[in-house]
């Protein structure tokens, strides 16, 4: 029992960590109307920018992780000010693939200045506590809470702020919004600045929880995509609850399949919502 | 030297093959196809076990092509029947899953050991120039194939793929059924791939599950885009540019000294990552555009 308790429980924590880059996807998604393959780079550059920080400078992860928050949404930015700006009016699979060649680029720089070795942070060593036999780490329960808050604080800006609720009619409707006279450029500089550094904020807890390396944003992807589309495009609230669900089946998975199969499991779930309930939990469309 | 331009010649062709199959698929349908590498490794496992446990080649060809194509069949019904904005997904999550099972499942696909001795056909008949010979068949299949689609490119099936491409609802409008023709398009081109990887296996006579990386998939998306997405010539042509670039760099090594291994190849990839990027700002149409 006390077993089972634990694979949940470290699900959770898996789940936590997908949470901010679905959520960052699942509205880019449905504000820009391509899925944004380049997620994935920016947890890795939000990872690399804490490691400079940390290491390089001496300071500690908390300074590291504010740094990696404000690298990585500035680096989205201007991706997208580069890159999909000038193609804002293509096919949404233009852009899809636009943003594959993107996350080759910004992996491979990061590879090119840290090369492929394991990495990671100087963090002080503290002990798990243990409660009723589950060992649960003090990191892990900060990247619970910090992941929570972060979802409120962005549902909370999409529906009780005017740039919010200007974000949200510019998603269900640009042309009317454009018509209306929202300054749309704007909406979605925010809107990828935020999605940016929620990213990269997620590529230091998956540091702080695993080991770092050129590739640790590509080998979650697919996961990230799973949490998005079973929440329901374009809803938050609907991304955090689809990113502690794959998280947990993830974990317990390997109580019944190979441990090797972990990250076949998003697969099966995209499958299984694409054929049951295509409009995912939460019921958007992107 | 000739002995490495003909096997240099051999991989463009196996190249170019895949890239006409993602040519009909995205060139000529607009359909994203993030997994080619899955249906190139299907065709080149498929055909390699069969022939190494004894199966006759053809036969072993044939069921490389059918497994291709079944594959390409039922992720296409599973993604587009839905959501067609789920293929690209769909297709990576599969090439991914797909590699894991060939690293994982060593009773069938013998594990991250590869499948060896994989017998190259006819070759008692050429032991002197066998090369020259395997490049004489990968050259008749590319020739063969590229018949094929221009025939398909100006049929009236071909015209329903472009009209579906430029806008589905008219063509649905106009009685296509659109669904249909676009798993039709998605499985021609996953056979091709799975005919490229089975010219790939018998080639090396050895394949292994690192040899079918996403980043593969990512090649064959840069020589179509550098070409030309919709000409079958651009596809071509663009397989070739590719090859020459990335041979091309490694040559780079010896001009510029203080490049290690490790950045030469994190140089390589950003370059093609940088390349893909500024060709879909800058040229999507490519170096042939579509006629």
């Amino acid at each position: 029992m006390t077993n089972a308790a634990q694979y949940l429980f470290n699900g959770l924590v898996t789940g936590g960590i997908l949470a901010l880059p679905a959520v960052a996807f699942s509205v880019l998604w449905k504000l820009l109307r391509f899925p944004n393959f380049a997620v994935g780079a920016y947890l890795t550059i939000g990872a690399f920018a804490a490691l400079a920080v940390n290491h390089g400078l001496g300071r500690g992860i908390e300074w590291a992780w504010l740094c990696a928050l404000a690298v990585t949404g500035t680096v989205a930015w201007a991706v997208d000010r580069v890159v999909f700006h000038p193609m804002r009016d293509r096919r949404p699979f233009a852009l899809a693939i636009a943003s594959i060649g993107v996350t080759f680029f910004l992996e491979n720089t990061v590879r090119f200045i840290w090369g492929n070795d394991y990495r990671s942070y100087d963090v002080p060593v503290t002990r798990a506590l243990v409660w009723q036999g589950l060992r649960i780490g003090r990191e892990q329960l900060m990247i619970l809470g910090v992941t929570v808050l972060l979802v409120v604080l962005v549902q909370a800006f999409l529906g009780w702020t005017r740039l919010g609720v200007a974000m949200r009619a510019t998603a269900n409707n640009p042309l009317l919004a454009r018509v209306k006279g929202l300054p749309t450029e704007r909406i979605v500089g925010v809107a990828t600045l935020g999605g940016g550094a929620l990213a990269g904020g997620a590529g230091v807890f998956l540091g702080l929880d695993t080991t770092i390396d050129p590739l640790l944003g590509s080998g979650l992807i697919i996961a990230v995509f799973a949490a998005a589309i079973l929440g329901g495009i374009g809803s938050a609230p609907g991304a955090l609850l689809g990113a502690l669900i794959v998280g947990v089946m993830e974990e317990t998975s390997t109580l019944v399949i190979p441990p090797t199969y972990k990250s076949a499991v998003g697969f099966a779930i995209i499958l299984a919502v694409l054929l049951v309930r295509p409009q995912g939990l939460a019921g958007g469309r992107p | 030297m000739i002995g490495y331009l003909v096997a240099i010649a051999t991989l463009v062709g196996i190249r170019a093959l895949l890239t006409l199959g993602l040519n009909v698929q995205w060139g000529l349908t607009g359909l994203v196809n993030l997994g080619v590498v899955a249906f190139f490794a299907i065709g080149a496992y498929t055909s390699g076990l069969l022939a190494v446990s004894g199966v006759a080649l053809p036969l072993a060809w044939t069921a490389a092509l059918v497994a291709s194509g079944v594959a390409g069949a039922a992720l296409a019904l599973a993604a587009l029947r839905l959501r067609e904005d789920y293929l690209a997904i769909v297709t990576l999550g599969f090439g991914e899953v797909l590699r894991l099972f060939l690293l994982n499942e060593a009773w069938l696909t013998r594990g991250a050991n590869g499948i060896t001795g994989i017998p190259r056909p006819l070759h008692a008949w050429f032991p002197a120039h066998y090369d020259l010979f395997y490049l004489g068949l990968v050259g008749l299949a590319v020739g063969t194939v590229y018949l094929l689609l221009e025939r398909v490119s100006i049929s009236p099936f071909g015209r329903v793929l472009r009209a579906i491409r430029e806008d589905e609802t008219v063509a649905a409008v106009a009685g296509k059924a659109v669904v249909r023709f676009k798993v039709q398009a998605f499985v021609i081109g996953a056979v091709v791939a799975g005919l490229a990887g089975v010219f790939f296996g018998h080639y090396l006579a050895y394949v292994e599950p690192n040899m079918f990386l996403p980043q593969e998939t990512l090649f064959v998306w840069l020589a179509l885009i550098l070409g030309g997405s919709g000409n079958n010539r651009g596809a071509i042509v663009g397989a070739v540019l590719l090859l020459g670039l990335l041979e091309g760099s490694r040559f780079a090594k010896d001009l510029i000294p203080f490049l290690t291994g490790v950045r030469l190849a994190a140089a390589q990839q950003m370059l093609v990552g940088v390349l893909l990027v500024v060709l879909m700002i800058r040229r999507p149409e490519g170096l042939l555009p579509e006629r």
